[in-house]
């Protein structure tokens, strides 16, 4: 069972912006909180294979942190 | 007529007097150009993600306005030549966004205004016990 192997080192496929009544997702930009998680340590976006979001909300996401990054809320690149 | 979202970081060295003034020549500007200021939010300082003009914060404002959409190119210039702005973002809403946006402040009011409901409630309950 390589596949529930592989599940169980990343972190379940569980969409966690999508509700489900099945309404529009609406990802704010200056909503931190939320945005902060899917975020490397060095300012990167986590890609949807580890974070485990649906393709639809990972899209919204990445315009969203793009747009935050603009307005300085989130970093750009973070050195070290 | 569209729907805009202006996000504007102040100097952060400025006291809330001047930011209230600031606020004031920006909504006579959009108010001159056919528009209306619908919210203006205050997040007040903020620590940057990055140097912006050599400032590691910022006050951060929030508006949603309308506005004729042949003028943004006129306000994102004001925005350019305010000495106190430093950085400026302009959105343009749809309008399930702006409604959403609109709406959001109203419910948090009503939670808190129910909470202190509760509260009060409570208050007046704990009161009788004793």
């Amino acid at each position: 069972m390589p596949e529930t192997k592989k599940r169980s080192f990343f972190s379940q496929k569980i969409c966690r912006f999508c509700n489900d009544d099945q309404s529009k997702v609406y990802i704010d930009f200056f909503d931190i909180k939320a945005l902060k998680p899917l975020i490397s340590e060095r300012g990167k976006i986590v890609p949807s294979r580890i974070s485990g979001n649906c393709a639809k909300c990972q899209r919204i996401l990445t315009r969203a942190i793009k747009k935050a990054r603009n307005i300085a809320l989130l970093p750009f690149a973070v050195e070290h | 007529m569209r729907s805009y979202q202006s996000v504007l970081i102040l100097k952060p060295d400025i006291d809330e007097a001047r930011v209230a003034v600031a606020l004031e020549k920006i909504g006579e500007f959009i108010k001159s150009n056919g528009g209306a200021c619908l919210k203006i939010e205050n997040w007040g300082k903020k620590r940057l993600a990055y140097r912006v003009k050599k400032n590691r914060f910022g006050i951060y404002l929030n508006l949603y306005h309308t506005l004729e959409s042949a003028k943004v190119s006129d306000l994102e210039n004001k925005y350019k030549l305010f000495d106190l702005i430093i950085k400026y973002m302009v959105l343009r809403l749809e309008d399930d966004e702006l409604e959403r946006a609109l709406g959001k402040e109203s419910e948090t009011e009503e939670a808190a205004s129910a909470n202190g409901d509760d509260k009060a409630e409570k208050k007046t309950e704990t009161k009788k016990d004793s």
